[in-house]
C-alpha cells in the first residue's frame, strides 16, 4: 500500500509540477505583461514533440535534444505574441479567445504533422532506485530533480536579480518602471520567452517519461489554469505550489475512488477555491 | 421622520473612516454633509445607500433597518443615491440610460404582471412611462441631448444624467454625492434649478460636497465631519462660523496639501 | 431591418430553387448550430457574460430527449419538455452558484468550464444509462400531426430543413420579444455597468439567473433535434469544442445581435463542408477566424455592418 501511495504522491508531483509550470508561466505572464496565455500548454506540446522529433527520428542523445526543443516553443512563444497576444493587454476575455483560437490551430498542426496516434520515446534511463521496500523509477527523480532546480531558479531569478525585480515594478506600475529605465517592450517578450520555453522543457522533460499526443496541450492549460487559481492568480510561487497540490490531488484521489473522475477532482477543488477564496490558497485577498 | 443614521461606524483594516456618526434627515428637508477630503462623507453615503456594509451602527429608512440590504431593493424602498464619478451605460443613448431607470418604475406599475410586457400586452404602461422618460429629461435639461450616446457627454452633462436617472426612480430621499465636482458656474446654476424644482416636488435631498458656497445656498440644515466624526450641526450660518469647523478646513487643508 | 426579412425569406423559400440534399444537410446543421448560437449570444452578447456551459445542456437534453422518449414512450416533442427543464435546474444551480459569489467574467468562463467538464464526465461514466463512449445510437424520427395526414414522421432533408428552420425561427422570436422587454434592458444595463444598475433598482442576481437559465433552457432543444438528426449521440456533444465552435461562430457573427450567430453559424458550418477540408484543417480555420475576428474585427460581420450603416445616416 505503501508503495502505491508514494508511488501516487511521486507521480503526482511531477504531474503537478509540470501543471506548476504552466501555471506560472499563466501567471507570471499576466502578472507582467497583463496577457493571458492559455495556449501555454501548446508550447509545452511544441517542446515535446521537438525532442521526439530530434531524439527519436533524428537520433540526437536525450539531453542534447532537450535544448533546441525549448529554443523551438520559446521561438513559437516569441511569434505569437508578436502577431496576437500583445494585443490582448489588460483584456481577459479577448487573451482567452486568442489563446482558443491558438491551441485549435497548434494541435490541428500537430495533428497534421504526427496524427492522433500517441508517439512514445524510447527509454532515456530506465531503472529503478530501491529505497528500502519501495521502487522509484530513475527517470521520474531524475525529472523531479530538474523540475525543483528550475523552480528555484526561477524563484531566485525573480528574488533576487535587477531583471526580476524590474519585473515587479513594471507590473506595479508600468509608467513608474518605464521612467526608471525599465525596457518594457523587452520586458515583455522576454516574459514571453521565458513562459513559454518553460513550457517547453516541461514538454520535453514529460516526454522522457510518457506518451505523446497533440491533444495534450489542451488538457495542460486546463490543469494549468486550475493550479493558477489554486494557488492564487497573484502568486508566483502559489501557482507553482498550486501544481503540485493539484497533481497529488489527483493521483492519490484515484487510488481511492473511480479513476474516471480523476478529472473531476481538480475541478471541484478548484469550484471550491474560487468560491470562499478566490485569491487562491497563497494569493493576498 | 424620514432617515436615521444611528452610530455608524466603518473600518477598514485598521483605518477609521466613520466614526459613531448620527443624524436625522427629516422628510421634505435638504441636508447637506461637509468636510475635508477624506473626512468620511462618501464612506458614510455608501452606506446608506447599502453599497457598503457598516462595522456598527444602523440606517433606518422610516423606522425599517437597512444598512444589511441590498441596493437594489434599498432603490426600491425609495432611497436612490448619484455617484461621484458619473455612472452612466456608456454604450446606450441618454434616453435609453433612462429608459433603463424606468425599472422600478415597471416594477411598481406591473408587479408581476410585467411579464404582460414580453407579449406586448402592456402598451398603456409603456407609453406613460417612455413619456415620463421625457418629462424627467426636460426636467434637466437634457431633452436635447436625448439622441446623443452617453459616453459623448460632457463631464457636467454626464452628471445630470446620473441625477436624470436616479430622478427616474421615484425617490422619496435622493442621495447626491458631491454633485456640483467639476462642474463650471453655469452648471452649477443648472444643477441648483434642477435640485429646487426637485425638493418643490416632494423629495428629500441629502448631498455631500465640499463646495461650501454651494451647499451654503441650497441646504435648510448641514452637518460637518472630520476624520469620520460629527463635528457640528446646525444651520449653515451657524456650522460655517462654528470653530472647529474652520479649524477642520483650515488646518486639515494644510495636512492633506 | 429589412436586411432581417430579407435573410429570413431566402431561408424559408430556398428548398424551391435548391434541391441537392447535401446543400439541404449543411442548411440543418446550421439552423440547430445556430439556436445553440443565438441563444449563448443571449448569456454571452446581452447579459455579458462568457458561458462555457453550453454543450453540458446540449448533451444533456439529447441523451434525455432520447431516452425519454424511447424509454417511456414519449413522443419526440414531449420528450423535450423534461429536458428543457432539466436543462434550467442545471443552469439554476450552477448559476445560482456563480452568481451568488459574484465571479467576474474570466472567473465565470472557467466555472462554468468546470461545471460542464464535470457533467461530461458524470455522463461519460454513466455507462448503464448513456452507454459511455460507445454512445446511442437514435433510429426514432420525431413526428408531427399535418393536417389530412394524421401523424407524420419527420424524413428526409426538406422535412428536417424546416423543421429545423421553424424551431430557429421560434428560438429568434422568443429571444428578440424578451430583450425587447424590460427584461433586455436589464441585460444590456448589466452588460455595461453592474453597479450602476444595482442602485437603480435592478436586481442584478435575478436577471443574471434569468438568462443563464433561459439561454440554456432554449439551447436544450438543439440538443434534442442534433441527436435524432444525426441518429448518433456520444458524450462528445459535451465537449468543450463545441463552445469554442459556437463561441467562434457568435464572434464571427457580431456578438449582441440575434442575426449576428446565424450568419456566423452559416459561414461556419457551410464554408467548410461547401470547400471539402479535412478536420484538422477546419478546425485550424476556426482558430483563424476566432483570432481574425477578436482582434481585427471585435464586432462581427453583423456588428460592422451595423456599425457601417449608422455612420451614413441610415
Amino acid at each position: 500500500m505503501t508503495q502505491l501511495v508514494l508511488g501516487q504522491v511521486l507521480n503526482g508531483s511531477i504531474i503537478g509540477a509540470m501543471y506548476g509550470i504552466i501555471a506560472l508561466g499563466i501567471t507570471l505572464t499576466f502578472g507582467i505583461t497583463g496577457i493571458v496565455n492559455f495556449a501555454l500548454g501548446e508550447f509545452m506540446m511544441i517542446g515535446a514533440y521537438a525532442t521526439y522529433a530530434l531524439a527519436e527520428r533524428g537520433g540526437l542523445p536525450y539531453p542534447v535534444a532537450v535544448i533546441p526543443a525549448c529554443l523551438i516553443a520559446a521561438a513559437a512563444g516569441y511569434l505569437s505574441n508578436k502577431a496576437f497576444f500583445r494585443f490582448t493587454r489588460n483584456n481577459l476575455v479577448n487573451g482567452l479567445l486568442v489563446s482558443i483560437g491558438l491551441i485549435s490551430i497548434f494541435e490541428s498542426a500537430s495533428m497534421l504533422l504526427w496524427t492522433a496516434t500517441p508517439v512514445e520515446m524510447h527509454f532515456v534511463l530506465p531503472g529503478a532506485l530501491r529505497v528500502g521496500d519501495i521502487g522509484l523509477p530513475k527517470m521520474k527523480l531524475v525529472v523531479f530533480a530538474v523540475i525543483v532546480i528550475v523552480i528555484v531558479v526561477t524563484y531566485l531569478g525573480l528574488a533576487r536579480t535587477w531583471l526580476g525585480r524590474a519585473a515587479f515594478a513594471y507590473a506595479q506600475n508600468p509608467e513608474a518602471a518605464m521612467l526608471m529605465g525599465v525596457h518594457t517592450p523587452r520586458l515583455e517578450t522576454a516574459v514571453m520567452l521565458y513562459s513559454t520555453g518553460l513550457a517547453g522543457l516541461g514538454g520535453a522533460l514529460y516526454a522522457s517519461l510518457y506518451s505523446l499526443e497533440p491533444a495534450m496541450g489542451g488538457v495542460y492549460v486546463l490543469k494549468g489554469m486550475e493550479a493558477a487559481i489554486l494557488g492564487g492568480i497573484g502568486s508566483l510561487m502559489g501557482s507553482l505550489w498550486g501544481g503540485v497540490i493539484l497533481g497529488v490531488i489527483e493521483g492519490v484521489g484515484s487510488i481511492f475512488l473511480p479513476t474516471a473522475f480523476r478529472d473531476a477532482y481538480g475541478l471541484a477543488v478548484l469550484v471550491a477555491i474560487l468560491l470562499f477564496r478566490p485569491s487562491g490558497l497563497f494569493g493576498d485577498e | 421622520m424620514a432617515l436615521e443614521v444611528r452610530g455608524l461606524t466603518k473600518r477598514f483594516a485598521g483605518l477609521v473612516a466613520v466614526a459613531d456618526v448620527s443624524f436625522l434627515v427629516q422628510p421634505g428637508e435638504i441636508v447637506g454633509i461637509i468636510g475635508p477630503n477624506g473626512s468620511g462623507k462618501t464612506t458614510l453615503l455608501s452606506m446608506m445607500a447599502g453599497l457598503l456594509s457598516p462595522t456598527s451602527g444602523k440606517v433606518l429608512w422610516k423606522g425599517r433597518e437597512i444598512q444589511e440590504l441590498r441596493p437594489d431593493i434599498i432603490a426600491g424602498l425609495g432611497v436612490v443615491k448619484t455617484f461621484q464619478n458619473p455612472q452612466v451605460f456608456a454604450e446606450l443613448s441618454v434616453f435609453d440610460n433612462v429608459r433603463v431607470a424606468s425599472h422600478l418604475a415597471l416594477k411598481r406599475a406591473l408587479g408581476f404582471r410585467r411579464g404582460l410586457e414580453i407579449v406586448g400586452a402592456a402598451r398603456g404602461v409603456e407609453e406613460r412611462l417612455a413619456a415620463r422618460v421625457g418629462e424627467v429629461l426636460a426636467l434637466c435639461n437634457l431633452g436635447e441631448a436625448a439622441d446623443q450616446l452617453a459616453g459623448n457627454l460632457s463631464y457636467g452633462e454626464e452628471k445630470m444624467l446620473g441625477i436624470a436617472m436616479a430622478l427616474m426612480c421615484e425617490p422619496e430621499l435622493l442621495l447626491l454625492d458631491e454633485p456640483a465636482s467639476g462642474l463650471g458656474r453655469d452648471e452649477i446654476r443648472n444643477l441648483e434649478a434642477v435640485l429646487d424644482k426637485v425638493h418643490r416636488a416632494g423629495t428629500t435631498l441629502c448631498l455631500v460636497d465640499h463646495k461650501i458656497g454651494f451647499l451654503r445656498g441650497l441646504a435648510h440644515r448641514v452637518i460637518a465631519l472630520n476624520y469620520g466624526q460629527k463635528i457640528a450641526e446646525g444651520s449653515p450660518e451657524q456650522v460655517l462660523n462654528e470653530p472647529a469647523v474652520i479649524e477642520a478646513y483650515l488646518g486639515a487643508g494644510h495636512a492633506r496639501a | 431591418m429589412t436586411g432581417q426579412a430579407l435573410l429570413w425569406g431566402v431561408l424559408y423559400a430556398l428548398p424551391i430553387f435548391v434541391r441537392g440534399d447535401f446543400l439541404l444537410t449543411i442548411f440543418i446543421f446550421t439552423f440547430i448550430y445556430a439556436i445553440l448560437a443565438v441563444t449563448f449570444d443571449l448569456i454571452f452578447g446581452f447579459t455579458g457574460q462568457l458561458s462555457m456551459f453550453h454543450p453540458a445542456v446540449f448533451g444533456v437534453s439529447a441523451y434525455m430527449t432520447y431516452l425519454l422518449a424511447t424509454n417511456c414512450k414519449l413522443p419526440f416533442w414531449i420528450a423535450t419538455l423534461p429536458s428543457a427543464a432539466a436543462a434550467v435546474v442545471l443552469a439554476l444551480i450552477v448559476g445560482s452558484i456563480c452568481f451568488k459569489f459574484r465571479l467576474k467574467t474570466f472567473y465565470f468562463a472557467v466555472v462554468t468550464l468546470a461545471f460542464s467538464e464535470m457533467i461530461r464526465l458524470f455522463v461519460m461514466n454513466w455507462n448503464s444509462v448513456t452507454n459511455g463512449t460507445l454512445g446511442l445510437v437514435v433510429a426514432a424520427k420525431p413526428t408531427i400531426y399535418w393536417p389530412g395526414s394524421g401523424i407524420v414522421p419527420i424524413k428526409g432533408p426538406i422535412a428536417w430543413y424546416y423543421l429545423t428552420l421553424v424551431c430557429l425561427s421560434l428560438t429568434v422570436l422568443v429571444c428578440a420579444r424578451c430583450l425587447r422587454s424590460w427584461m433586455g434592458r436589464c441585460f444590456g444595463a448589466i452588460r455595461l455597468n453592474e453597479d450602476l444598475a444595482r442602485t437603480l433598482g435592478i436586481n442584478v442576481f435575478r436577471y443574471k439567473l434569468l438568462s443563464f437559465a433561459v439561454g440554456n433552457a432554449l439551447a436544450s432543444f438543439a440538443g434534442g433535434l442534433y441527436g435524432y438528426y444525426t441518429g448518433y449521440i456520444d458524450p462528445g456533444y459535451l465537449g468543450i469544442n463545441q463552445s469554442m465552435e459556437v463561441l467562434a461562430m457568435v464572434l464571427l457573427g457580431g456578438q449582441g445581435t440575434l442575426i449576428g450567430p446565424i450568419v456566423g453559424s452559416l459561414v461556419l458550418t457551410g464554408l467548410p463542408h461547401a470547400i471539402d477540408l479535412r478536420a484538422e484543417i477546419r478546425a485550424i480555420l476556426y482558430g483563424a477566424i476566432l483570432i481574425f475576428t477578436i482582434l481585427v474585427m471585435p464586432r462581427g460581420i453583423v456588428g460592422t455592418l451595423n456599425a457601417w450603416r449608422a455612420k451614413r445616416g441610415a
